[in-house]
């Protein structure tokens, strides 16, 4: 094991840990704190909450907001809601459970202190977002209500109607424009990053390109905390925001950040299925639809009838008639696979046969329509929207999507990545998901990370290491900034035919196809031979219009497909080394009789930790060994 | 429902920069397949006009779900288009006939000042916010969620006004150009929660403070902010806020300086 | 007290304040004329009554105040107003999405109302001195000089425009001072909007019924 990819993780019990570390760490001087410096990419629930926290703290913190505001950042769009080991139901739930499911969830391949504590601090953030204002749902009596999620047997799920992450969001903005006005924070909007800086081995600094002048600035700090979300745009069409990038992680990836599991992508079950060439984003439906909605697909291959046609006798409930334990709450992968084998045995529906029905009959003939409008109307109102079809009237539509990725850079249990300095938080870093995430996990990790965890360890590492006062006329920044402004440049000189959407979707397609929801040996190779053509053919024809120092939309593109070509190898290589299925990753050559993923634990039982190694060069694996010692090793069953 | 393609004209404005003169332009859309977003017309529209080596029209988007606020232009006068409670992003071309003629302009307000074509810069909105839209509350500092309890209806009301997404639809709606739906969501959103009670005088006097420092009009209730939100923002929000100003004015009391002393 | 009073939301308070004054005097205003109905004696008595009581000087002050409060503010924040949006669209949005056409015009019949009441004033108030005597008692024959100058086709037209136009002021003002005072509620607020209207209406109707019974029963041009 290589001793960069040290854990970190203290010694001793679980329950105890965090709170040990803590005591353990170096503290910053309340009168001194003002004189560091902390970067914040990222504007989301972590960056958000971790900018908002510094502040109040006391910390100098600028924050880095790729947006025109704060409040635009994709967080926002999370539904469904945010899992707290309450208990408040009285229903058995317990941070060791919360610790457990989600362990089970990631199907065994994250780091056990890491969940732990995220299950630990969950209670926190309740209580922290109902302090800001946060209008989380409540019963009659005044008391907070919860709902039910996938892979879990309690009800441990807060939320505020559909739009939860969009609450959190405004909770952890609010208080961070708060430190805006005391003066703790500055706020830098539609900024990029688009370099790390690294001196003396840690990490300094940042350059950013402001979007609405195209000027290429240099930020100096003490260190640095990324908070710049996943990386599904690599797919082209995901459920991620137009402006979600890996452009950040990925620079900082080259500047020594090593990159683990990048090939740990979820794919929601439930979305819009794609209609046309023209479409520029797929829409998620909330996982909350499968508490009342069936799925299913019509047991006659190519049956172009109508779905209300379709007698019940020749329909194929297929979740419920494979996992009749969970039914249609099986987990999110799960669920995806399964949709995509009945599409490829060509059962699936839809103009394209790429969708299966799910559909709400039954449940409207239960309980009645209006209790169903009650329960789902927004969503239904926006399918309706979108598609132009009554979901009352006839089924919905659905297909797998990519929606959220677990990997993401490697971070140690104080969430500091290889370089010194550079802290990662929320979807961001790789650490508490493993291969597959449970629904209502992604708000609370970000939040936990940036309300809790970053500002304890971000102290500890300023207060623990003397760093010399460094300036942005340092070498270091001198050439950073010279290096993005060439790059900018040799895009702008490109002058070339293709537009820089064409070569996203064309790399999109082909991580669909090879490196999505199932992967194989030959797939996977054959796109390791296509992406370094298709970044050929980016880096020689794509055309860029306008120029560099004003608003330039094409430009701010191409620098984030440009990251992409190069990320999507790595996922293919990653794949491809990870001979065995786990969660999110389901490799055709390893699975049981019926189907279900099979993990080899003997020899897959570790973090793949990706180092760059330099231009044109492979970069080298890593691996963190992980160790249960809290929660045994088994097969994750649904059935 | 059976998609068609349809063309439709578009007169778009165009301006270079913030200090440029503006003026329209016209475009075709061909071939619009009415199950295309309005977006995914413009992303065809700036795809063509790439190719053709013209610059791309340039708009605020980002979710395109409806959530995140980004997007929003006026539609033949409409602040989103014709649907009611829809952002654009989720406004379809089958909301368009064939042969329509469509008129984008951006939000227009000085306090929302043009960055490029249609996109304008909004942070006016963000320092309304933070002259006093929040409850500070410093993280770790919280009691049990479940010790302050709400009852469901105040918790309704509240979301119902926190829903809003700063997207400034009511403000370029406005003929005043004012803020004043957006301001009072928030202080509507606060006020009616027990944990918003401590600053609620001093959170109205501020935001509404910043809103008219920010050269938002001032509001004549004609409603127009309501009928083009498209989160449903109603009216009653403001009413609640100019309640909300006078009762703080009446009981404001001056700021000491004095932080404790030695 | 002073940055409220210069903040929007104070001005809209002041404007509610004054604007509500000028509701109740033109109710009050309209109710009078009513007399006319009972005997051309009764009206002129009642206008009588009303310039030699001492009360005249407080109302007259109270009205003229409010009156200057609410055009310098109504000014005042048009000109904010404007400089908030300076330039307009080029196409006016559909009705779903808009606003209804009198809140978006205070201003326009706001000015007309204006010169209406100084037009009115010098027409009546300041106008051809008649008298007549009633029960022994000298009066200004206010009667005769209204059957006067109603028969003028001229100053019908243009007393008919501004009294509708007062109308669709009066129907956003009623409705939307209870906005600005906060007193908006989603339970009441379809009853606020028909109140608005029917206050409207019934004043406008009151000061219109004038001109007509005077068109109708006094086209001669002579006495009742």
């Amino acid at each position: 094991m290589s001793s960069k990819v040290d854990g970190k993780v203290p010694a001793g019990d679980l329950s105890t840990m965090w709170t040990d570390q803590r005591f353990k760490m170096k503290l910053v001087n309340p009168a001194n704190k003002r004189k560091h410096t902390v970067i914040v990419v990222g504007t989301g629930l972590a960056g958000a909450s971790s900018a908002a926290t510094l502040g109040e703290l006391g910390y100098n913190v600028k924050a880095f907001c790729v947006h025109e505001s704060p409040r635009r950042a994709h967080s926002v769009a999370a539904q469904g809601g945010i899992n707290a080991a309450k208990n408040y139901q009285n229903d058995g739930d317990s941070i060791q459970r919360l610790f457990y499911d989600t362990i089970k969830g990631g199907d065994f391949r994250s780091r056990e202190a890491n969940v732990y504590r995220l299950a630990e601090l969950s209670v926190n953030i309740i209580d922290q977002a109902v302090a800001q204002g946060v209008p989380l749902a409540r019963e009659y009596g005044g008391l907070l209500s919860n709902r039910s999620f996938g892979g879990a047997q309690v009800s441990r799920t807060f939320y505020a109607r559909g739009q939860t992450g969009q609450q959190l969001l405004l909770g952890a903005y609010s208080e961070m424009m708060r430190q805006v006005e005391a003066g703790t924070v500055k706020l830098y909007n539609r900024r990029e990053m688009l370099e790390l800086v690294v001196i003396d081995g840690k990490a300094r600094g940042i350059i950013t390109r402001n979007l609405l002048t195209g000027e290429i600035e240099s930020h100096e700090a003490d260190c640095v905390v990324m908070c710049t979300g996943g990386y599904s745009n690599v797919f082209f069409l995901s459920t991620n925001a137009m402006a979600c990038a890996v452009t950040a992680a990925w620079k900082s990836h080259k500047k020594g950040a090593y990159f683990a599991n990048p090939c740990f992508t979820q794919i929601h079950p439930t979305c819009i299925p794609v209609h046309g060439d023209i479409q520029s984003k797929l829409t998620l439906m909330s996982e909350s639809l499968r508490n009342d909605g069936r799925v299913w697909v019509p047991q006659m291959k190519g049956d172009k009838r109508h779905p209300n046609e379709i007698p019940d006798s020749e329909r194929d409930y297929y979740l419920e008639r494979i996992y009749p334990s969970f039914g249609n709450l099986a987990p999110r992968d799960v669920s995806s696979r399964q949709a995509k084998f009945r599409c490829d045995e060509g059962r699936g529906v839809g103009e394209t046969g790429q969708a299966v029905y799910l559909d709400f009959r039954d449940a409207i003939n239960r309980l009645g329509r209006d209790k169903i409008a009650e329960r789902y109307g927004n969503l239904f109102q926006m399918y309706e929207k979108i598609t132009g079809e009554n979901p009352y009237e006839q089924p919905m539509k659905i297909y797998p999507a990519p929606h959220y990725t677990m990997g993401g850079l490697w971070v140690d249990y104080n969430l500091m990545s290889t370089i010194p300095g550079l802290f990662v938080a929320g979807e961001a870093n790789f650490s508490d998901h493993g291969a597959n995430r449970l629904g209502a996990s992604a708000l609370m990790q970000g939040l936990a990370d940036g309300y809790f965890v970053v500002p304890y360890t971000v102290g500890d590492y300023i207060a623990g290491n003397k760093m010399a006062p460094v300036t942005t006329d340092h070498e270091a920044f001198r050439s950073a900034n010279q290096g993005v402004r060439s790059e900018i440049e040799k895009l702008l000189s490109i002058k070339g035919t293709r537009t820089v959407d064409s070569f996203h979707k064309e790399l999109g397609r082909l991580m669909w196809e090879y490196c999505g929801m199932s992967r194989n040996e030959a797939g996977l190779k054959k796109a390791l031979e296509e992406i370094p053509k298709i970044r050929k053919a980016f880096w020689s024809d794509v055309r860029i219009p306008g120029e560099a120092d004003e608003v330039n939309t094409e430009l701010e593109k191409a620098c984030r497909v440009a990251d992409f070509l190069e990320l999507g190898e790595l996922m293919c290589r990653d794949a491809l080394e990870r001979k065995e299925s786990c969660g999110g990753h389901f490799r055709e050559e390893y699975q049981t009789p019926d189907n279900e993923a099979l993990r080899d634990d003997e020899n897959f039982c570790h973090v793949s930790a990706w180092e760059w190694k330099g231009t044109d060069q492979p970069q080298e694996l890593h691996k963190e060994k992980l160790s249960f010692e809290n929660v045994k090793l088994s097969t994750r069953s649904y059935k | 429902m059976a998609d068609k393609l349809i063309n439709v004209k578009l007169k778009v404005w165009r301006q270079k920069g913030p200090k440029d003169q503006g003026s329209f332009k016209e475009y075709d859309a061909k071939n619009v397949s009415t199950s295309e977003s309005f977006l995914e017309m413009l992303d065809q529209v700036n795809e063509n006009l790439i190719t053709k080596g013209e610059d791309p029209i340039v708009f605020d988007h980002d979710c395109r779900e409806g959530i995140c606020g980004s997007c929003g232009f006026m539609i033949n006068g409409d602040a989103h288009g014709p649907q009611k409670s829809t952002t654009v992003c989720q406004l379809h071309m089958r909301a368009f006939k064939d042969g329509d003629v469509l008129v984008l302009e951006p939000w227009r307000a000085s306090a929302f000042p043009i960055v490029k074509d249609l996109m304008v810069d909004r942070s006016a909105l963000d320092r309304v916010i933070s002259s006093g839209g929040y409850i500070s509350t410093n993280a770790g500092g919280a009691r049990d969620a479940n010790s302050i309890l709400i009852p469901k209806q105040d918790a309704d009301e509240a979301m119902a006004s926190a829903t809003c997404i700063g997207c400034g639809a009511c403000v370029a709606s406005c003929k005043n150009a004012s803020a004043a739906l957006f301001t009072s969501a928030k202080i509507s959103h606060m006020a009616l929660l027990p944990q918003g009670q401590v600053e609620r005088e001093r959170r109205a006097l501020l935001m509404v403070e910043q809103m008219d420092e920010e050269g938002f009009g001032a509001c004549s209730s004609t409603g127009a902010c309501s009928a083009s939100c498209p989160k449903d923002i109603s009216l009653t929000n403001i009413a609640r806020m100019n309640r909300e100003f006078l009762k703080a004015s009446i009981n404001k009391k001056p700021e000491s300086s004095d932080s404790g002393g030695m | 007290m002073f940055s409220f009073l210069t903040s929007t939301v104070g001005k809209k308070y002041l404007m509610g304040l004054s604007g509500l004054i000028w509701t109740g005097f033109v109710f009050a205003h309209m109710a009078g004329n009513m007399l006319m109905f009972v005997s051309p004696d009764a009206y002129n008595i009642y206008g009588h009554n009303l310039v030699t009581g001492k009360l005249i000087y407080f109302v007259e002050g109270l009205l003229i105040l409010a009156l200057i409060t609410h055009v310098v503010l109504a000014i005042n924040l048009t000109l904010e107003n404007r400089k908030a949006r300076p330039s307009r669209y080029a196409m006016l949005g559909s009705k779903e999405k808009g606003s209804r056409w009198a809140s978006r015009t205070m201003a326009i019949h706001g000015t007309i109302i204006l010169i209406f009441i100084i037009s009115h004033l010098i027409t009546f108030k300041f106008g051809t001195y008649y008298e007549t005597t009633v029960d022994g008692v000298v009066m200004r024959d206010l009667f005769r000089l209204m059957i006067e100058i109603f028969t003028q086709p001229v100053y019908l037209v243009w007393y008919f425009i501004s009294l509708i136009l007062l109308g669709f002021h009066l129907s956003h003002g009623v409705g939307s001072v209870f906005q600005s005072f906060g007193l908006l509620h989603p339970a009441y607020q379809p009853m606020i909007k028909t109140v608005s209207w029917v206050y409207a209406i019934v004043v406008v109707l009151g000061f219109l019924s004038q001109p007509i019974a005077v068109f109708l029963f006094h086209n001669n041009g002579g006495q009742a």
